[in-house]
């Protein structure tokens, strides 16, 4: 079965493209496997100190990131939208099993086209509305995102 | 950024009044003030905790605490924040004298000129 490609809607939501001269293989293995996401996924010298990972729709994606000061914030979602070496959607308005969330806020979606020199990599981030789309941008998601591509770079070449 | 103590006396340090117009000039950081200016809120009711972005938000919160703005308390697992209203009468304050000063020298302005145009028509 395939899933429908969310329609990006300018107003709604943020985007994040970049080229990388690392293969798909390989973001698609540090995406997926906690005990590689660990290393790259929240901006130094955040760490991420849990991560649970179950790759189908419904599946959890549940992280933790802990602050330099020591305080721990655990994050939980689930998959949407699972193509290996392809597409990756994951959202913190379902809950691992489907039950919706508290305080939903996002839905993510990871696309990866192989390119002569190695990836095309396009992040985005589907809101509910222009508020929540403006909230992450002043938040930082052009930061937060960005510098994390520049991490799991430095990450896949030194595997 | 100096730390600011939450019990420091009102007597306006210029380091003080600096740290406030610095945290005040980033939407952000304003968004934050108004939204806890109706209740104190935790950091997921302000921020997604699933997102890349946390980290930068939350430096945020830090800079608004470092100046005094908001107080942060945590109880269990959970930190909420508070809108500390105090230090914004500072920043008040600062403005009022600006004012005050300026509204005199334009009165004194004032009169002296229609000093000048009696003397003159005289």
């Amino acid at each position: 079965m395939t899933f429908p490609m969310p329609q990006i809607d300018p107003d709604l939501d943020l985007v994040l493209e970049r080229e990388i001269d690392v293969p798909v293989e390989l973001v698609w293995k540090v995406w997926t496997t906690p005990e590689h996401l660990v290393h790259w996924f929240v901006p130094k010298p955040w760490t991420v100190t849990a991560c649970t990972i179950d790759l189908r729709p419904g599946g959890a994606f549940n992280t933790t990131m802990r602050s330099p000061e020591g305080e721990e914030f655990p994050g939980s979602g689930c998959y949407l939208d699972v193509v290996p070496n392809e597409r990756l959607i994951f959202t913190d308005t379902l809950l691992p099993g489907f039950r919706p969330a508290p305080a939903p806020f996002f839905t993510a979606g990871l696309f990866l086209t192989p390119t002569d020199s190695g990836t095309r990599y396009k992040a985005i981030a589907l809101h509910g509305d222009a508020a929540a789309r403006q909230r992450h941008e002043e938040m930082g998601f052009h930061d937060g995102w960005g510098t994390v591509v520049g991490q799991m770079v430095d990450y896949i070449k030194a595997m | 950024m100096s730390k600011v103590q939450p019990d420091a006396p009102i007597a306006a340090q210029p380091a003080m009044i600096d740290g406030i117009f610095r945290a005040l000039a980033d939407p952000t950081r304003r968004d934050v003030l108004e939204r806890l200016s109706d209740h104190p809120a935790s950091v997921s009711e302000l921020a997604a905790p699933h997102t890349m972005a946390l980290p930068s938000f939350l430096e945020h919160l830090k800079i608004l605490e470092g100046c005094g703005l908001v107080s942060s308390r945590k109880v269990g697992r959970v930190r909420t924040y508070s809108l500390a209203p105090d230090r914004l009468r500072l920043a008040e304050d600062w403005l009022g004298t600006q004012r005050r000063l300026w509204e005199g020298r334009l009165d004194r302005m004032d009169a002296y000129l229609l000093k000048l145009n009696k003397e003159e028509s005289a």
